[in-house]
């Protein structure tokens, strides 16, 4: 037997179907935490958000009308949550250097190899090292893989003005990870 | 002038350098690769530079993909929370 989708557990759990739901939370729990850990001040924030965001699911289930992925109507959900927390990290703040700026940071120029590509550790602290716009458009765009339009209505902005954020949060990207492998 | 004003196959590097995710992504007309196909070609500086761009990208996409688990103690904590509701 096929494992039912998104759209028929949401459909069940609607109708008050408990265990239906747990499947979907069972399916959804850890890549909704990894986002909300990635703009949450702190760990604690962002539990709570994530069990305000699957009660409101639980409470909303029927509203979810598979348009879009169910995985980008629960990561809308958990990102209100937290926003409605008032306690987003702290990120520092983006600034906007010229795009050369960024690409001789990131090393252009540089006749060199990258080491550590294939350490998770390695790329979680480069991760960590960016801004929170920069981090949320590439958990969502390049870990969820979720579509451009998708991502671009998440985040309020226009596709252009997304493709424009990633490039730049993958510049910024390969500049961290030179400073994590370079130390 | 800096050394991303240099102009090869008709396009300078700092012109590449803010195409490479549109040439990456495949959002690029035809016309408009093929000058970027043109420019690697002949600029070791952009190759070089696009595989250690496209590598990193490849690396975040294939390692971290998956989500790690959820902590056991925050999962029961979550189950808790939704059977008050
Ligand atoms: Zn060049």
């Amino acid at each position: 037997m096929s494992e039912p989708d998104d759209r028929r557990l949401l459909l069940e759990a609607s109708l008050g179907d408990r265990g239906a739901f747990e499947r979907f939370v069972q399916r959804h729990e850890a890549a909704v935490f990894r986002l909300l850990r990635s703009s949450a001040a702190d760990e604690a924030d962002a539990e709570d958000a994530l069990q305000e965001a699957f009660v409101a699911a639980w409470k909303g289930a029927g509203s979810y009308r598979g348009g879009a992925s169910a995985r980008g109507w629960i990561l809308t959900i958990a990102r209100n949550a937290l926003r409605r927390s008032r306690r987003r990290r702290v990120g520092e703040p983006s600034t906007f250097e010229p795009l050369e700026e960024l690409g001789l940071q990131a090393g252009w120029g540089r006749d060199d190899t990258l080491e550590g590509l294939a350490r998770r550790q390695v790329l979680d602290r480069a991760m960590q090292m960016l801004g929170e716009e920069e981090r949320e458009v590439l958990v969502l765009r390049e870990l969820e893989d979720l579509p451009g339009e998708d991502v671009a209505e998440m985040l309020g902005i226009t596709v252009a003005a997304m493709k424009s954020r990633l490039h730049r949060a993958r510049l910024r990207f390969l500049a961290a990870l030179r400073e994590v492998t370079d130390e | 002038m800096s050394d991303l004003d240099r102009e090869v196959a008709g396009i300078r590097c700092r012109e590449v350098l803010k195409l490479l995710s549109s040439y990456l992504d495949g959002d690029l007309t035809e016309a408009e690769a093929r000058r970027i196909d043109d420019h690697l070609r002949e600029c070791d500086r952009c190759e070089h530079f696009g595989g250690r761009f496209s590598e990193a990208v490849a690396a975040l996409r294939h390692e971290l993909s998956r989500a790690a688990p959820l902590d056991p103690e925050v999962a029961r904590r979550l189950r808790a929370r939704l059977s008050d509701v």
